[in-house]
């Protein structure tokens, strides 16, 4: 791999805004699915209770 | 970080060990070809596509596609996998080759005896079968040579985790003062979980379901054997993929073409694996009687609790990327994407695996849930979840990293890349369709372990699609994953009947930005992590296992009764955990 290395880029001066950008993508991902779920779990069916007697 | 003195590939350095780690990897691809082909096999079943054997054999089926993959396919390639991080990490060989094919000459036997259980399933003629599918709990039950075979296995893979230990308690007395080296670290904290985590099965196996299949005891209690079995049956998901969060963490960065960001970060992620992964287990327990709600919830903290080092790791991983990204040119927010080599499949692979085990993060967290997973319970969603971590995380990995394995082991090129990235894409785009109509017919109550889940005056009411869509993704996907394998196999063959060649990289693995002088200390003792686990899983488990067995026997209802302490005992325990959940509502 070396061979197609461009630069080094050493601890001090390596900054990962992408690694920021992605993993911030990825929360706004799961919360929506988070906030979606409910309308699959409470309004998409009937309530999932157990226990109750009838 | 390549080794200086000892440099050359795998192969050249430690010859014995190389033809130890070739053959676990051969038997774990012959599992891997069975254990495929039943799979599609059992989709073809399922969806009413072909059905070339009667539907009580489908569970034979399931249970040799589940054992072969999940068991054999997975743990002898991490047996192999984590000889070669000890002994390249230390630059030395094993401490005694003939004990190290002992415990895979085990291994092997035990594979076969419980292969040859669950196949005597399919023919009349042989008085034998084991259709208790992967999660053998009580009351299905086997014939003896299956629990035996896996008994030998598990036992097999408890020496294997010596032999690592033996060559750091070796490598220890030469270099007092130096750090465990990090891939080392990884092989030894796997070690330890998986020996706390699998005492659970190896009581159940050999206290209860060996003497019930040989007829020594007439009954067994399920929920005990149910809760013993979960016991290890969670913690064994971690068991597949720490070999896998270790090759992220140690191979992705070099291949990359940069450096691990953090060793630190990394050592923290497998001690938190070491103390969380078992005391987690009653979480696929949530609809089981005969368990407290106050046991389930602390379970399900606990459970949370495990987001954290897959967070740290998805953060640790694919900042290393981006390090390899950006010294190869990588610029931007996301320019820096296109810099990695997407065309080599060891990257490729890797980084789709670790893209799925994102996706699978998210169906994790709502089976985890106590409320949701009463949504999801038992239907095809989760099948959809586990093919995205065992099936895809984990898989993808182990096939891709062949790919920079195999010419390690053998100093023959790889036969063709480009059949290697086709292979790996296929399996992305197979898992995409197959994983997401599992997850999404889960959710309208198509049930898991089911040969002919068709019911008459009855159709599914699916949101959105059909279920006509649902059932074509699944079959696509299905032979898609099945054709992927069947690619991966042709270049495994192809290249071991290469010839040799001397122009391949030296082994090693990836150095680090920040390395071991920046971790704490403390994280290198072992005796500490591994007490912090077990009172753990003393404080998860004592209660409500004393609680089963107080209430109901060793043996089940009308089975011995238990000694009269313990009801006290889970009296005093339930009235601490319900005010402790009394007040956190």
């Amino acid at each position: 791999m070396s061979s197609k290395l461009q630069r080094e880029i050493g601890h001090d001066e390596f900054d990962p805004k992408g690694t920021l950008a992605l993993i911030t993508i990825y929360f706004v991902i799961i919360s929506v699915l988070w906030i979606f779920m409910y309308f699959v779990e409470f309004l998409g069916n009937d309530l999932t209770v157990v226990g109750a007697i009838a | 970080m390549s080794l200086g003195a000892n440099s050359g590939t795998y192969l050249d350095q430690f010859p014995g060990e190389a033809k130890v780690i070739r053959t676990a990897f051969y038997s774990s691809f012959i599992a891997l070809g069975i254990g495929a082909l039943m799979g599609l096999l059992q989709v073809f079943h399922r969806l009413d596509i072909l059905r070339l054997i009667p539907s009580e054999d489908y569970y034979s089926y399931l249970t040799l596609h589940a054992v072969l993959l999940v068991l054999t396919f997975s743990i002898f390639f991490l047996v192999g996998v984590f000889t070669w991080a000890v002994t390249t990490s230390l630059d030395r060989g094993l401490e005694d080759l003939r004990y190290t094919w002992g415990w895979y000459g085990l291994m092997a036997v035990g594979t076969l005896m419980a292969g040859v259980a669950i196949i005597g399933g399919f023919f009349d003629s042989i008085p034998m079968s084991a259709a208790v599918l992967y999660t053998f709990y009580a009351p299905l039950q086997a014939h003896p040579l299956f629990y035996l075979g896996l008994a030998l296995f598990i036992v097999g893979s408890w020496l294997a985790g010596l032999d690592w230990f033996r060559s750091w308690w070796a490598w220890r007395s030469e270099n007092p003062d130096e750090r465990i080296p990090l891939p080392t670290f990884m092989a030894l904290t796997t070690t330890l979980f998986w020996i706390i985590s699998s005492m659970g099965v190896a009581i159940s196996v050999v206290v209860f379901l060996l003497p019930w299949s040989l007829g020594l005891i007439g009954q067994v209690d399920a929920l005990l054997t149910r809760t013993l079995f979960w016991f290890f049956g969670h913690a064994v998901v971690y068991f597949w993929l720490m070999p896998a969060y270790m090759l992220w963490y140690v191979m992705l960065p070099k291949i990359s073409g940069g450096k691990l960001f953090s060793d630190p970060l990394a050592r923290v992620v497998f001690v938190l694996f070491l103390i969380l992964s078992t005391p987690t287990g009653i979480h696929h327990q949530y609809l089981d009687p005969g368990i407290a709600e106050g046991f389930k919830f602390i379970v399900m903290v606990n459970t949370m609790f495990l987001l954290l080092p897959s967070l740290l790791t998805a953060f640790t991983v694919v900042a290393s990327m981006e390090h390899g990204a950006r010294q190869r040119g990588g610029t931007g927010y996301f320019g820096w994407l296109r810099a990695l080599p997407w065309r080599d499949p060891v990257f490729a692979g890797m980084a789709l695996a670790g893209l799925m085990f994102a996706a699978a993060g998210f169906s994790g967290m709502i089976n985890a849930g106590m409320n949701i997973n009463y949504l999801v319970h038992n239907t095809w969603w989760i099948v959809g979840h586990f093919h995205l971590t065992i099936g895809t995380a984990v898989a993808l990995t182990f096939m891709a990293t062949t790919y920079w394995f195999l010419p390690q082991l053998t100093n023959k090129e790889i036969w063709s890349k480009s059949v290697g990235l086709a292979q790996v894409l296929l399996w992305f785009v197979g898992m995409t369709l197959m994983s997401n109509a599992m997850h999404r017919s889960g959710l309208v109550g198509v049930p898991r372990r089911t040969a002919e889940p068709q019911y008459s005056g009855f159709d599914y009411e699916v949101a959105a699609g059909s279920m006509a869509e649902l059932n074509m993704q699944v079959a696509i996907g299905g032979t898609l994953l099945f054709i992927s394998t069947l690619l991966f196999l042709t270049v495994v063959v192809m290249t071991v009947w290469g010839s040799k060649v001397d122009t391949l990289p030296a082994n090693g693995y990836a150095e680090t930005l920040s390395g071991p002088e920046d971790a704490p200390l403390v994280l290198d003792n072992l005796k500490l992590w591994t007490a912090i686990a077990v009172v753990l899983v003393v404080l998860a488990y004592a209660l409500p296992l004393a609680s089963i067995i107080g209430r109901r026997g060793l043996f089940g209802p009308g089975g011995s009764p238990s000694p009269q302490f313990i009801d006290t005992l889970v009296f005093t325990g339930q009235a601490i955990v319900d005010s402790a959940v009394g007040v956190i509502r």
